[in-house]
């Protein structure tokens, strides 16, 4: 393995590897924009200019491989003037208009001119005008007079979504990237081009212009959107949640995540919640306190017990729970009720097996592992058709069901909730507020949850990967999880969940962490 | 409009020629202009290219929109490119090319009405000591002046 030198620090690589990972590998910083670890090396940025000792010609890391014993630095002044005019070069036709510019404050071109640039610009020639309004379709828009025409998005659409939309058209200063006859891009990764364009060139039609990203705060967790489980990082300020973006896993999603997962910020937030527990049935609702509807159930579950055996209950559970939570909701039905009326609500039976050969998986839920490990360890193993004779002969008493956290993953759920009704008694607890459940023509109760961003726990994907999500805002105040429930349901803290959900604080910028109460 | 059959065959040969496909796009490129009434690469060729290569279209497109050889619109039956880098500017090459234009009654880059003539006007084509120069099509005419050219252009 060859051994080098990179501004005095003795590095040992494989053979094969490049100048730059090198430098990455020691978390030494150098200037880059072209280059990016998941895409071939195109080396055209020419800002990763490094010196190699007995060389008199400055070498570009990106596309040098390490050789057994070179000298290297990138903090020599030859190396900071050559990447300074590198960046003047870049910014010769640059349109500096970051005040109205989304990628301001996460902008490669502004951080490597703090660090490297911070002089007069000499160029006097009028810049070149190009179009700062191209629709790229439903979820891009570029913006060609800030774009460098690095060619990270070009490399992207060609090598990993393989979709080939993107191009550098035209030449020298009048080069644009663009699309063959004006087709869109449109493919299911295509949100990754702008995650990975290092100026506001590319931006997402979701986000821009909702917020300024200094007022963010960003929290690692793990996508809710498939068994994949992609590794993402989550933006949020005291309103919600705004955007996710992939964190990189070798073992999981690589660098990438795609464009379904970015919209499972929305779900979590107010607009598409249910703030309140209630009851009713058939459009006709009234609001209830938690504790209040806790000892309902509670109430509700022990006289079916009592006057007909706890065969009268049943639990219905969707992949969408934290380990933890099926844990503790398992052992109060097991343990407690002695029952093993327990059901997996398969959300989407005819594409739960596809997967599209890059992230995405048709089972639509973050925890399907999780909740079959659950079943598995109580022996239950009861089929859905148990559930639906048992429904359909009036057998069931009580049913609680852990419904969806995001329904647009339930295609049947006007359906499902129509066969539920057909309980004496519904408890239906879901994070979300739908229209489903409030055509429920049975006595319901609908109970609000917490989604994966108010709460602790661990999702297992779909290779048996155990993955922690946690708590990062606290949207609905009197949401459970399910694990709350539980504990409830077993006779405690009954008293000392209502007296919890008033004393909460509402200061939504507190995090605090939620599951513990 | 479609290929014709020897310009199909003729992509499907160049496509074997070189290492990789995309290497036979210039040539192919070329033919596809050639073969088109308006002297032009329309967008549909380009999707019929890319069928016949197995190639992206957009990767054809880069190459097309490199190339300022390679037209996007329409061109007159003499394609009339005047040079006007230094030499042949420094010679009347800019005079030329606007006495073209008035003499012809077309702008630049435009086909005129009865669709003989296209002037553009394009960087040096290594012709300097032949200063002023234009080529029409494929040949070149060196040592102008702007009477000459118009008489040529006229007696093509
Ligand atoms: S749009 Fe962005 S990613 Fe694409 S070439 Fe331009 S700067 Fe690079
Ligand atoms: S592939 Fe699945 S886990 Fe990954 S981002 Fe998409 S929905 Fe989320
Ligand atoms: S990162 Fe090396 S040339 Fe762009
Ligand atoms: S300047 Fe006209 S041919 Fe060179």
């Amino acid at each position: 393995m060859p051994k080098c030198k990179i501004n005095g620090q003795e590095v040992e690589v494989e053979a094969g590897t490049t100048i730059i990972e090198a430098f990455k590998k020691l978390d030494s910083e150098i200037a880059h924009y072209c280059y990016h670890p998941g895409l071939s090396v195109a080396g055209v940025c020419r800002l990763c200019m490094v010196e190699i000792e007995g060389n008199p010609r400055l070498q570009i890391a990106c596309n040098t491989v390490v050789q057994d014993g070179m000298v290297i630095n990138n903090n020599s002044e030859k190396v900071k003037e050559t990447v300074k005019w590198g960046l003047d070069f870049h910014l010769i036709n640059h349109p500096l208009d970051c005040p109205i510019c989304d990628q301001a404050g996460e902008c490669e071109l502004q951080i490597q001119y703090m660090k490297f640039g911070q002089y007069d610009p000499e160029m006097a020639e009028p810049k070149v005008k190009k179009n700062k309004v191209v629709d790229l379709g439903s979820k891009i828009v570029l913006d060609s007079e800030r774009c460098i025409l690095c060619s990270r998005c070009v490399r992207f659409t060609e090598e990993v979504s393989k979709t080939n939309e993107l191009g550098i058209f035209n030449r020298g200063d009048r080069s644009e990237i663009g699309t063959f006859d004006g087709k869109p891009l449109e493919n299911d990764y295509a949100v990754n081009t702008v995650d990975i364009c290092p100026v506001g060139a590319l931006t997402s039609k979701d986000f821009r212009f909702r917020q300024r990203v200094w007022y963010l705060k960003n929290k690692e967790t793990v996508c809710p959107g498939c068994s994949t489980g992609c590794n993402v990082k989550s933006y949020y300020n005291e309103e919600g949640l705004f955007r996710v973006k992939p964190r990189q896993n070798d073992e999981v999603n690589g660098y990438w995540m795609c464009d379904k997962g970015r919209d499972t910020y929305k779900f979590v937030n107010k607009e598409n919640r249910l703030l309140e527990p209630k009851v009713g049935q058939s459009g006709q609702w009234d609001s209830q306190e938690v504790d209040g509807v806790m000892s309902v159930m509670s109430t509700k579950i022990d006289d079916a017990v009592k006057s007909a055996g706890s065969d009268k209950v049943a639990l219905v559970l969707t992949g969408q729970y934290t380990s933890e939570e099926y844990a503790s909701m398992l052992s109060y039905f097991v343990g407690h009720l002695k029952s093993k009326n327990v059901y997996h609500w398969v959300n989407n039976p005819e594409s739960f097996d596809e997967f599209d050969g890059l992230l995405l998986r048709g089972d639509r839920n973050p925890n399907t592992k999780g909740l079959l490990n659950g079943l598995d360890q109580h022996g239950i193993t009861a089929p859905w058709s148990d559930l639906e004779t048992k429904l359909n002969a009036g057998d069931i008493e009580v049913l609680l069901v852990a419904g969806p956290e995001d329904p647009s993953v339930f295609p049947t759920l006007t359906e499902k909730v129509s066969l539920f009704s057909k309980a004496k008694n519904l408890f239906w607890m879901s994070a979300a507020k739908t229209e489903a459940a409030d055509s429920a023509t049975t006595k319901t109760w609908q109970i609000p949850l917490k989604t994966y961003a108010e709460k602790e726990g661990t999702f297992v994907n779909h290779k048996g990967i155990e993955q922690k999500i946690q708590p990062m805002v606290n949207i609905v105040d009197c949401a459970q999880t399910l694990s709350e429930v539980a504990s409830a349901l077993s006779g405690q803290k009954v008293d000392h969940l209502g007296s919890l959900v008033k004393d909460r604080k509402t200061n939504h910028f507190i995090n605090h962490h939620g599951g513990g109460l | 409009m479609a290929f014709s059959q020897e310009t199909i065959e003729f992509i499907k040969k160049e496509c074997q020629r070189y290492e990789t496909r995309r290497s036979a796009i210039l040539p192919c490129l070329y033919r596809a202009q050639k073969e088109d009434p308006n002297n032009q690469v329309t967008p549909e060729a380009v999707a019929e290219m890319a069928t016949l290569m197995e190639l992206p279209e957009v990767q054809i497109n880069e190459v097309l929109h490199f190339y300022t050889m390679y037209n996007k619109k329409p061109v007159g039956k003499l394609h009339v490119q005047v040079c006007t880098n230094i030499s042949c500017s420094m010679n009347g090459g800019r005079e030329m090319a606007e006495h073209l234009c008035k003499e012809f009654n077309v702008n630049y880059e435009e086909v005129s009405s009865d669709g003989r003539y296209t002037i553009s006007r394009v960087e040096c084509l290594g012709s300097c000591d032949t200063a002023p120069m234009m080529q029409v099509n494929d040949k070149y005419h060196e040592n102008l002046t702007k009477e000459e050219a118009v008489k040529l252009l006229k007696d093509m």
